[in-house]
Parts: C-alpha cells; structure tokens; sequence
C-alpha cells in the first residue's frame, strides 16, 4: 500500500511532463457519479478518454497495452467535481480592487464573456484543483445581466486550452420582491419592493428585444449588429443557458411563467432557497436548481435551523434536479470546500452517491455538460480523481492522483509546498 | 433630597400665585373668584371617585371637593351633570416647545464630548407650540416635562403647564428633571460610534463628576457644574431596545443613581423576573399594528418575534400590574389623541383596571417628579388642572369638553343643552306634518313623513303613497334650522325652517318657514314622542380570546420554561475525554449538579432521579468553545471612534435574543468568547459567555471569568481597505501601529505611577481614567490579550512589545502566518486561535495556509480553531475536521482544538474542556463521530441543564408553525374589523465580524 503511495508519486512527478496516452488504474473503490459504485474497478483510459471500466479482480489486462498501470488500492476515484456558478479565476484577494476582474460596468452585458479573463495560474484555482473539484462554471457577477460564463478545467496553461464550453449561458439576477438595506455600515431596514413589478418589466422588455432581434437574425440577413443582442441568440436557439438568480417564492413563480413565455430551452434557478415550497411546478416546467451553499444560515429567524442543510433532501423528494454551488462570501477561495457542502447534505437525508452526483454528474446536465463530463463512463473524458478516503469528509479527502482530459495534473500547490519549506525550517515535532 | 422637593412645592405655588411679571394693557380682567363644577363624576384620585360631587376651585388652586360641600355664593356655577372629571394627566416624556435640532448646545468651556450637555436648560429654549399643546391637551394631558431629545446626557427639562398662551405662564418648574440615555444623537465627533462607547463615555463621564467634585482641579467645566447642580433633580433614562433597562441600571447601580426609565413596551417579557431597577419605568402604549398578512409569501417571512409582541403588548400595562410592577405611562409614539384612548380601552379589556392606568397618568408621575404635594389629583390644595369629558373615556367614547389649566379653561367641544331627539307634529301653513329627529344630541338626523295622492283617471281610483324625506338638521345653543324637500300634493320644492326651542327640554320650537311658493310662514313643532335614552351598555368586553404565552426569549424556538439542571447517566457511549484516557468507547458519563461527576468504562454510581440515556453508537463530547466569536452582540461589535478604545467592553451589549445562539447550540457550541472588533490597536474588552438561550444578557456572562481585551494589528487598523478617505488616522502603517502600543502602555505606566505617588501621599489624586485603568489591568497581568494578528512581521513586533512590557500576548487570533513564526510564540508564551482554511479574502492573507493549525502546534503552541462568523461558528467540528486533512493531525488533537485548548487559552481549563469528574456538564451527544461531516448534534447540555434537543428541535418547529399561524388568523381578523395594518419590514441581518463598524452589519462583508 504504502509502496504503491510511492510509486504513484514518483508517477506523477514524472508523467507531469511527459502525458502517456494510455492509464490503466487499477483496485480502487469507483464512484461513478451517477450514482453507482464498484469495489475493485478497473479504469482505462486512452488519448483521455474512458475507454474501459470494469472489477478489476475479474477483468484480465494486457500490461503491454497500457503506458502507465496504476494501483490504486483502498483509495476512492471519483469523477472530478464541478464548482458552478463561481468567480474562480475572475479574481485573487477579494480586497485589492486590481484582482477583481468579475464585475463589469452596466446593467445589460449578456455580451461580457468570463471566459477570457479566466487565470489558470491563480494560486486560488491551484488550491480548488487539490480537493478535486476540477471544473469551474467561472461566472461574472453584478448588472441585471451580469454577463456569460465559461465553463473551465482548472488545470490549463490558458484559457483557451482550459475552456470546456465557452458562454455556456447568461446570468441574469432577477429583482427581489424585497428591497432596501442601505449601505454596510449602516443598513435600512429591507421592505417589500414596490418597484419590483417595474425591475420585472425591464427584463421582459429586454428579452422582448433581444427575441426580435433573433426572429430578424433568422430572417432577415440585411439587419444591423447588435453586439448586446447578438450575445442573446443562443438563449433562444437553445445553444445558452439562462441562469436566473433568485431565492423567493415570488422570485421562482415569475421566473417560470417568464421561461414558458419566451420558451426558453434550458432556464436554470440559481439559490432556490424557498424552490422546495414550488417543487411541482418547478418539475413540471423542467427548471433545475443550483442550490445555495449548503453552510449557510437560514434567512428567516424562525427557519428551521437546518433549512440550508436539508433542501438537497427537499428537492430530491419533489423530483427536482439539482446540483450544489457555492456563490457568496470568499466564494472562491471556499470552492475547495464544495465537497464537504456536499457531505453535510449527506446526514440530511440524501445518500453519499447522491451528494456527490450532486457536485458532479448532475451540475453537468445543469450546465450542458454532461455528454462528455461528470461521470466516470466509457466514452467521457478521464477527469477524474483519486482521494485517500471519502472526499465528502474532511478527514479523509486526500487527494493523491488528479487526471483533467486525461492528463495528470499537480496534487500540491503553492500551500503544501509552504508547508514543506517551513516544516523543514521548524525542524521536528516538539513535545508540548 | 427631602429639602429638594419642598422647594419644588415652594416654588412651583410661588410661581403661579405671584403677580403678573408683564404690565397689563388696560384694568386688569375681570375672574370669579370662585368656580365650582357640580353634579359631576369626579376622578379625585386613582381610589376615588365621587358621583353626583362638586368639585371646587379658587384662582389655580383646588379648595374642596365631595358630594356634599359648602359652595360660597360668590361662586360661579358650571353644570356637569352626566360629565366626567379628570385630574390632568401628567407626560413626563416630550420635547414640546422645543426644536427638533437644536444647531449647538456646547459652546464655551464644555465636556470635551458633545454628547454630554448636562448644562443644557429647556426652559431657556422652549417656546409656544400650539399643535403639540393641543395634541396632548385633547389625550387629556395638562403637564409636561419637556426636554431636548438629543444626545447622552441631555440636560435638564423643564415641567409646563400645557394650553397658556404665554411661556411664562406655561413655565411650571424650570430644572424638573434630568435625562440621559445611550444614544450620541447630533454630535459631530466620531467617538462613540457604537452603544458600548456610549456606555464607556457615560462611565468616564461620571467618573470626571466625581473628580470635578472632588478635586481643587482649576479648570472650569460649565458642563460639569450643571450636571453637579442636577444631580439630585429626578432622572430619566431614554432606552430603545428591550436589554437597554439593564443596561442602564447597571450603570444606575455604579453611580449610586435612581433613573427612571422610559421602556419600549416589551417590559413585560422580562421585567417582571427582574424587579429590583434602580427606578421605575415609564411604559409607552403605541401598541404595535398589525401587518398586512393577506399575502402568504411575504406573511412567511414576519419574525415570529414581531407576530408575538403584537398579540402581547396591548397586555403590557396589565402584566405588569398582575406582578406588582407599578409604572407610569408616556404617549411617545403616538400621534392621534383617539389612539391613545383607543389603546388604553384596549390594554382594559386585557385586564388592566381604570386605577391602574389613571395612576399611571397621574399620581405615579407627580411622584416621580417629586411633587405628590401638588399634582396628580383633585384633593385641596392642589392646582386646579383637570379634563372634563361628555362620558368616562376610560370606558366609553367620552368626548373631551374642555381643559382646565391652572383654574382656566380651554374649551374644546360645547355639547347642545338639550336633547332634541324624539317625534314631531309639525303645524306648516295649516298643514300637519309627521317628522323624527334621531342620532346623537349633537349630531341630529331628521326624517319627514309626507303624503302623495295621485287619481288614475282610467279607473278612477285614487292611490296614496307614503314618502319619507331626509332632513338636513342644524342645531346650536337653542336654535334649530332644517331642510327638507317637499314634494306633496300642496308643495314641490325646498323649505327652509328656523326655529327657537322652548321649554326645559325643549319640547316645542316654532318660528318662520320659507317655502316652495317664495312665501314666509309660521311653523311650530311639537313633540309628541321623547326618544327613549338608548341605554348605551358600551362598558368595554373583556378580551377572552386566547393569548400566547410568553417564551424566554419570547421568539421562534425560545423556550417554555428556563431549563433546568438534571442529573444524567450517559451508558455505553464514546466519550471523548479530553484527558490522558483518550477515547474511550462504550463507556459510562454521569452528571449531578450541573457537575460531571464520573467517566470511566466501569458504572458509576448512578444519582437519584436520574435521566438515563442510552449512548450506543453515540459520541460524547464536551462542548464546543468558540475562541473567536461576534454573535449576541448589540449595537455594535467595534467602537472605530479612537484607536484605543481599551474602556468600551462587549459585556456590556449583550443581546441573548440573538436567534444564532440557538443555531450554535444546535453546532454543540456551549461557550464561546465575544471579541471586540478589529478597527482599531486596542479595541474592547472581551466577553466570556455560556449560550444560555432563553436567559438574559447578564445570565449569560461566566462568573468570575478571567479577563480579556482584544488588540489588532494590520491592515484593518491601518484602515487599508477602508477607501481613500481614511487615510490620516494614526496609524496607517505597520510602523505606526507599534508605536501606538508603546504610547498607551507608556502612559499606562505612568497613571500607575500617579496612583502610586498618591498612596504614598506624595502626589494629587489622578484622575480615574477608564480607558488607563484597563491598559494597567494589562500591564499588571490581570487581562490577558487577544490579538487580531496576520503577517509574521507583526506577530514578532507585537512579541517584543509585550517582552518589554515584561507581559506575555496570551492569544494571537486569526494568527495565519504563525507558523512562520511558530517556535517564537512557544518561546513567548502565546497561543494561536486560527481559521482552519480561510484565505484569499486580503493581502495580508496571501501566505495563509491550511496547515498552519498543524504546524504551530507541532512547535508546542496551544492552538483553537475558532470562527469569527455565525454561519461557521456552528460548524466547528467540522472545521477542526480539518487539520486531520491539512497535516495529518490525530482526531484527539483535532477534536481538542475546539474544546481543550480554547478552555486553555480562555483559562477556564479548570472547568472546562475536558470530561472530568467535577468540571461543569457543558455536554454534547452526537450522533456520530464529531469529526465528520455527518455528524449531528441530539443533546447540548449546560451546566447540566438541557438547552438543545434534536427531538424537541422538531417539535419547537411545529410550535413555531402553529403559532404563527394562529397569530396570523387573528391579525387577518383584526384588519377585517377595521383595524389598520402596515406592510412588512424586513429587518437587515445583524452578523458581525471583526472590522464590521458602525452599529449594525450585514451579511456581505467579506474581511476580517
């Protein structure tokens, strides 16, 4: 056991540089993502695909074939998780203004693409990469319209190469029927919005436009470029996700007659605090939810105190889809700790292999991926990783194998490799 | 004090019998001297009331009143048969006749605060204010003391007499009473800038009272010369929110005060388990509204708190009556003279009696006041100030018919004499008519009968029809005028009447019509039916329905009852020790007490009565001690005014009805240290607290905790994110901030010094300085020092301060590049209390790195993993969880770093942190291994006491449900009778972290 931790080290360190094209891992304990398991599973991989999968105790191997053979015994491999609706790679530390590249100016910017201010050499992204979460949906923030996301590996040398999908989908922060706060330090009280009906309309009358502009495109090839507009094509066509940001009952409701009302393909409800008080008809209209981090508080007094933790269990008993995202304070840096959100979910009524498709295969059905991503099935992409022990708990998310497209990515970062300089500076454990 | 109030008396009967300051224009005019009200229900006193009485008056004075007194035939009569008479009420809270903002009340050689204006005198600002007199005059108020709103100590009031038209005729008593509370108002300076530096500033200023006393200092103070002077004047203190009372009592308790406290209306949530206030409390009665709860969405959303306090409050005079409470009554908050009787009827039919509520208003007031001799009652001698009302408006609608101020009138309303209400034969150019005058006395309506004959001329038959005609009816002292439209066989058109009433009550009027046709005509009208006096039974209906009962704190999940200590046996459980056993498996805990008394694999001795509870599978732990924490915390978590702030502490703005210490106890969070902010070098004393939900602030506070304070360092106290306005407090550099230490220290040493000259009778008296008091308490090693630190750089410089000092930092918190430095601190001495992975939120977070919690405690340092945020703060084990991962820490080490090694930085290890006999039973059963992400909390126990419950968990949720529920049922009902509701408002979330400034924070913060 302890011999193979080695073996597979020196691997790493080694393959790093030069990829081999066809990975063999042997003895591990699988999870697929969609829900199955196998104890001793065989996974092959070739050219970074998943070309086999099976016992590895009863599937016989040719060692010949296979470049590299890695036995992963007692360990977990798991289908890379998947951080939606982040602003992972749009910035570094939250309070110097120059690392924050996540919040364009103006209210309609369906045009403004995260894809190309992604940095995949951000020690934050490093840090994400090591608990394997190993794609990001790298979102923009702010305006009505906030802007279109991309979908990334956080393993590239740029971000062309780090793309998945690029502006898989517009983000558009629905009003609140709630309004007010004032300023940090000195908040108002928040009431009922009464410009909530108006704040609506603005966004009906922009989809109204943006829907003529695409009967025109389709149409009539002699119409002027709207640069705006023309972001908003693939809303309609079904090529975009529309990602409506919202949390209140009366939120939700107009957000699903205003998808029936312009037919939209893939409509997304991104937060759904109160979604599980709408569960049919957020089935019935085929609207997903990207839940709200899982360790937040209630947002009522008087919630029951593990609202957050139970609303997976909630949905999932109303057949809703959903997957688990992690937007709010320091949002980035904490998209390491996504899969413990999941974790917690798991003592709160949904199984282990439910939390973890939640954090994997089902976020990429959410966001359109799910063809090639988020599960370990033949055919998909080897993004996939290797953990100690359960990587839904703390204490035994350990991960010491990481493969994105196939290729081997680093298990340290700019943290351990701290800790290593400064252990060795410390010298041994003192006794207390 | 005695001699005080005799003067009062003096005064007060000098003012009004002297003669008239200003000449008169002309001879002067002409009074009776004597005025005497009979027939009258007389209120004379909360106890008495007199029926059928006289009472009479002599110039501003009562002379006698009863049923059977001698009236001097010199008197005037006045006529108050079916009226009601009421001493005047007495408003002790109100600013009438002064400005809303007064531009500056400190100028000249005042308290260097301009918060503290004791010197500031109402009576030399006030004038006329005809809107506002007429407000409370119509509630039947005719005194008021009015003071200036504004400010800490807010100078003195000045006690009027309410409807003169001339300022010194209103003017009672200049310097009545002296007013205080916790909020800074107007003044410019930035100091204080939350409620703990108001309570600090308030301290020290007292302190400088006494110095100022006391002391030949030769600087003169105006502001300390008049608060000396008011002193012993009585005291008000303004609170606004439920704990303030407390509050302010402590400090009452200090300083030797008795303050009268003007309440919120939540009093009877809590006053009546905490009786012995230093004063008595003046209640508000603008009894919330209901909320507009028609849509269930935005319903949801109401706090049960809000929905609780508005079935309860209208209770709030009556339950404190019910426990012996006595109290006065302000009308602050309400604008609409109907609405202050319409809540006193309402606070009747719950239960309180007219006595109750007329002392209240009257002789509780004047006792406050110190003038029982004077005002309050009708009995002789005193001044003749009272309302008379159509009917007990106690009880009934009774309409305010005039004010008698000082022995004259103000009059409102002037009732008809008599009652013209009944059946008429009405005799118009020879032709009789039916009519019916009805309604009220004052407001008549009228209806005529008259007669139409039409012939058919097919069948020759006739048809009479029957017409009932409204009449327009006016009437005043004995003339009656009606309208009506006659459309008959003689008339068809407008006729006018105008009559004068005769007889004693009335019976006949008669005088001239106009009609149709342009004719005058004589008219008279007789009654041939008097209306029955429709016995109008309207005594007020006793509110039978059901009300909910109060819970500590009286919230979604607060509890039925305190919880009380049990003993327990926990069998076969995994008992996490804490101790040299480790973990030990199926073993036995046994708690009396509130005291763990045994742990062992064996059976121990099992108390009386004990629970027993069944640990198979189960986990437990002592509970969680959060290092680092901000909840339960009022108005403010950083006093930013001043960068050393060392007076201000957080123990003294508890709020136990903070809805997250539920949530943490739910987390196995059982103690928890709440810090000051960040904002500054050295920011406030800590607060050490157990999460005794349910109980008060004061409750909560460990006894005899060792002290702390909080210090920062780095960028928040440099104001490095702060914007490019904040760039000229010192400091603004590292460089800066080490200097700011050795500064306070330094003049620490010397005030200890001072006082040590003094002792030794080779110097003067220092002055008592608060903030230098605590930096000595440091110096001295009696408080220890959490310090706010990041970079190592920092870290060691604020080592080598206290090396200096020759004292130990006892905790670096946050603490993110201790490992850097880790084998200094063990050198040291200092702990580190740190976030298990935060970073990336700061630059000065750059090199923090998860495995610091590991690192530092290889190096021998006593190491806590704390939250500093709510949400966090209820995950705890999870996040210790998290040096197994970053490090490879053993669950024992982990598991101690949110238990042990806090109760070791805290020195509270003597009791607790660990599982031994004879520690405190602050327990906690798991479901689970604690270390794991599924591991849920089934019991938190403090002291033996059960304070959450995963089961009763479940049904506080239903409870709160149902209540919610059937409050919302009863305010739907209540619109639907009329009353008015409001729109909801949701209230901004109140979670703190350590650089949130100003008194309130919000969610969205995002560096700490």
């Amino acid at each position: 056991m302890k011999l193979t931790f080695i073996l597979t080290f020196i691997f790493v360190q080694f393959i790093y540089f030069a990829q081999p094209a066809k990975i063999l891992i042997i003895d591990g304990f699988l999870h697929k993502g969609n829900g199955e398991t196998i104890d001793h599973a065989l996974v092959g991989i070739k050219n970074g695909i998943i070309t086999e999968i099976g016992n590895s105790l009863v599937t016989r191997f040719n060692k010949a074939d296979w470049d590299t053979i890695i036995s992963v015994e007692g360990k977990h491999i798991y289908p890379g998780f998947i951080a939606a609706n982040s602003t992972l790679g749009l910035t570094e530390i939250d309070a110097v203004r120059a690392t924050r590249d996540f919040n364009e100016t103006g209210e309609f910017n369906p045009h403004v693409r995260s894809q190309i201010a992604f940095n995949p050499e951000s020690k934050v992204v490093s840090t994400v990469l090591t608990n394997g979460v190993l794609v990001c949906q790298s979102t923009p923030r702010g305006g009505i319209i906030s802007g279109s996301s991309a979908i990334m590996t956080l393993n590239g040398w740029n971000w062309e190469d780090a793309t998945i999908l690029a502006d898989d989908g517009i983000h558009v922060n629905w009003p609140s029927s709630l309004q007010g706060g004032g300023w940090w330090a000195e908040p108002a009280p928040k009431k009922t919005n009464e410009n909530y009906q108006i704040q609506k309309n603005e966004i009906d009358a922009f989809f109204e436009l943006a829907q003529a502009y695409f009967e025109g495109h389709n149409k009539d090839k002699e119409m002027k470029f709207d640069q705006r507009l023309e972001a908003m094509i693939g809303c309609f066509k079904g090529a975009k996700r529309v990602y409506f940001h919202a949390d209140e009952m009366q939120q939700i409701l107009d957000i699903i007659s205003f998808s029936s009302k312009f037919k939209l393909k893939f409509p997304v409800i991104v937060g759904g605090y109160d979604a599980h008080l709408l569960g049919k008809r957020l089935k019935d209209s085929n609207i997903p939810i990207l839940i709200r981090r899982i360790h937040s508080l209630p947002e009522n007094e008087d919630d029951p105190i593990d609202q957050s933790f139970k609303l997976p269990y909630l949905l999932k008993k109303e057949g809703v889809l959903f997957g688990i995202q992690n937007a709010g304070d320091m949002e980035a840096m904490n998209a390491r700790n996504l899969p413990f959100q999941a974790g917690t979910a798991t003592a709160y009524g949904i199984t282990e292999e439910e939390a973890l498709q939640s954090i994997s295969l089902d976020v990429c059905k959410i966001i359109g991926i799910d063809k090639k991503y988020g599960s370990i099935e033949i055919g998909k992409s080897a993004t996939l990783f290797v953990s100690e022990g359960n990587a839904l708990e703390m204490k035994t998310n350990n991960v010491s194998l990481i493969l994105v497209n196939g290729e081997f990515a680093p298990t340290t970062n700019f943290q351990s490799d701290l800790f290593q300089k400064y252990s060795k500076k410390l010298g041994a454990k003192k006794q207390n | 004090m005695l001699k005080k109030k005799w003067l009062a008396l003096f005064v007060l009967l000098s003012i009004k019998l002297s003669a008239q300051v200003k000449p008169e224009n002309g001879v002067a005019p002409s009074k009776p001297e004597y005025i005497a009200f009979i027939h009258a229900t007389i209120y004379v006193s909360p106890s008495q009331k007199i029926e059928d009485g006289t009472l009479l008056i002599q110039g501003d004075k009562v002379i006698s009143v009863g049923s059977k007194i001698k009236i001097p035939s010199s008197a005037v009569l006045v006529d108050c048969t079916n009226k009601v008479i009421l001493p005047s009420f007495i408003e002790l809270y109100s600013q009438i006749g002064l400005p809303e903002k007064i531009t500056s009340t400190t100028k000249g050689a005042t308290y260097w605060n301009e918060s503290i204006h004791p010197d500031f005198d109402a009576a030399s600002r006030f004038e006329i204010d005809n809107k506002s007199n007429e407000n409370l005059l119509k509630m039947g108020f005719g005194i008021a003391l009015s003071h200036y709103q504004d400010g800490i100590v807010r100078g003195s009031g000045a006690l009027i007499s309410l409807g003169q038209n001339d300022v010194n005729k209103q003017l009672i008593q200049s310097q009545s009473g002296l007013f205080y509370s916790f909020s800074k108002g107007s003044a410019q300076q930035t100091y204080p800038s939350s409620q703990m530096g108001s309570i600090a500033l308030l301290r020290q200023a007292f302190y400088d009272l006494e110095d100022y006393s006391n002391s030949n200092n030769q600087d003169r103070n105006i502001s300390l010369e008049e608060w000396k002077s008011k002193l012993s004047l009585p005291s008000f203190f303004k609170t606004d929110d439920k704990w303030e009372i407390l509050r302010a009592d402590k400090i009452a308790k200090e300083f030797n005060q008795t303050w009268n406290y003007i309440g919120t209306g939540k009093e009877y949530a809590w006053l009546p388990n905490h009786k012995n206030l230093n004063g008595a409390v003046i209640i508000p009665i603008n009894f919330p509204e209901a909320y507009d709860v028609k849509d269930p969405y935005v319903a949801r959303q109401i706090p049960l708190s809000d929905l609780k306090h508005w079935e309860l409050a209208p209770s709030n005079p009556s339950i404190l009556a019910k426990n012996k409470i006595s109290f006065a009554i302000t009308t602050a908050g309400i604008k609409q003279p109907e609405q202050f009787w319409a809540n006193l009827r309402k606070s009747i039919s719950r239960g309180s009696t007219v006595n109750q509520l007329l002392e209240a208003l009257t002789t509780k007031p004047a006792a406050i006041l110190g003038l029982s001799k004077s005002i309050g009652d009708l009995s002789p001698g005193k001044i003749a100030s009272f309302s008379i009302f159509s009917k007990d408006p106690f009880t009934e609608n009774g309409t305010l018919l005039s004010s008698w101020l000082l022995g004259t009138e103000k009059a409102h309303k002037v009732l008809p004499k008599i009652d013209l209400r009944g059946q008429y034969a009405l005799t118009l150019d020879k032709k009789e008519y039916q009519f019916e005058l009805s309604g009220s006395p004052e407001k008549l309506e009228g209806k005529i009968t008259t007669f139409k004959t039409t012939i058919d001329s097919k069948n020759n038959t006739s048809k009479t029809d029957t017409i009932r005609q409204n009449m327009s009816v006016s009437y005043a002292e004995n003339d009656v005028i009606i309208q009506f439209n006659l459309n008959d066989n003689y008339y068809n058109g407008s006729v006018n009447l105008h009559g004068k009433v005769y007889g004693k009550d009335g019976g006949i009027f008669e005088g001239d019509a106009s009609l149709p046709d342009g004719r005058m005509n004589y008219f008279a009208a007789t009654r041939t039916k008097k209306s029955k006096e429709k016995d109008e039974k309207s005594s007020i209906l006793s509110d039978t329905s059901y009300l909910g009962e109060i819970w500590f704190p009286n919230m979604g999940f607060g509890n039925d009852t305190l919880p009380k200590s049990n003993s327990f046996v926990f069998e076969n459980v995994t008992a996490w020790t804490n101790e040299s056993e480790g973990i030990l498996t199926e073993a036995c805990v046994i708690i009396e007490n509130g005291k763990i008394t045994y742990v062992g694999k064996d059976k121990g001795t099992y108390p009386k009565n004990a629970i027993i509870v069944s640990g198979k599978g189960k986990h437990l732990t002592n509970g969680i001690i959060d290092e680092h924490s901000h909840i339960a915390i009022s108005k403010g978590v950083n006093e930013a005014g001043q960068a050393i702030t060392a007076e201000v502490s957080i123990g003294d703005v508890l709020n136990s009805d903070d809805i997250n210490v539920y949530r943490q106890l739910a987390g196995g969070v059982t103690s928890a240290q709440l810090l000051h902010g960040s904002a500054n070098p050295i920011g406030g004393q800590s607060a050490l607290i157990k999460l005794k939900w349910g109980h008060t602030p004061e409750e909560m506070l460990i006894p005899n905790a060792p002290k702390f304070i909080k210090c920062a360092l780095g960028e928040n106290v440099k104001q490095a994110n702060w914007g490019e306005n904040n760039t000229s407090r010192f400091p603004q550099t590292r460089m800066g901030v080490e200097q700011v230490f050795y500064d306070g220290f330094n003049r620490a040493k010397k005030y200890q010094q001072d006082w040590e000259n003094y002792k030794l009778k080779k110097g003067n008296k220092p002055r008592k300085d608060l903030e230098l008091e605590v930096l000595s308490e440091i110096l001295s090693e009696n408080r220890f020092i959490t310090c706010h630190s990041y970079v190592q750089s920092e870290i060691n410089m604020f080592m080598h301060v206290a090396d200096s000092m020759g004292i130990k930092i006892n905790t670096f918190t946050h603490i993110l590049e201790g490992y850097k430095v880790a084998d200094k601190m063990k050198k040291h001495g200092a702990g580190g209390s740190t976030f298990a992975d935060w970073w990336a939120y700061k630059f000065e977070v750059n090199d923090a790195i998860p495995y610091n919690a590991k690192m530092m405690t290889d190096q021998g340092v006593i190491v806590a993993i704390n939250s500093d945020d709510a949400e966090m703060g209820r995950r705890l084990n999870q996040e210790a969880a998290k040096s197994i991962k970053y490090g490879g820490m053993t669950e024992e080490e982990a598991w101690k770093m949110v238990t042990m090694n806090p109760a070791k930085l805290l020195h509270l290890d003597n009791t607790l942190g660990s599982l031994k006999p004879g520690k405190d039973a602050d327990i906690v059963l798991w479901d689970s291994n604690p270390l794991t992400t599924t591991a849920k909390v089934e019991l938190t126990l403090i002291d033996g006491a059960v304070y959450f419950d995963q089961k009763k968990d479940e049904l506080l949720q239903r409870r709160n449900e149902m209540e919610r529920g059937r409050i919302i049922s009863k305010m739907l009902q209540s619109a639907d009778q009329g009353e008015t509701t409001k729109s909801f408002v949701k209230k901004g979330k109140k979670h703190f972290h350590c650089d949130t400034l100003g008194e309130e924070g919000t969610e969205s913060e995002n560096t700490h």
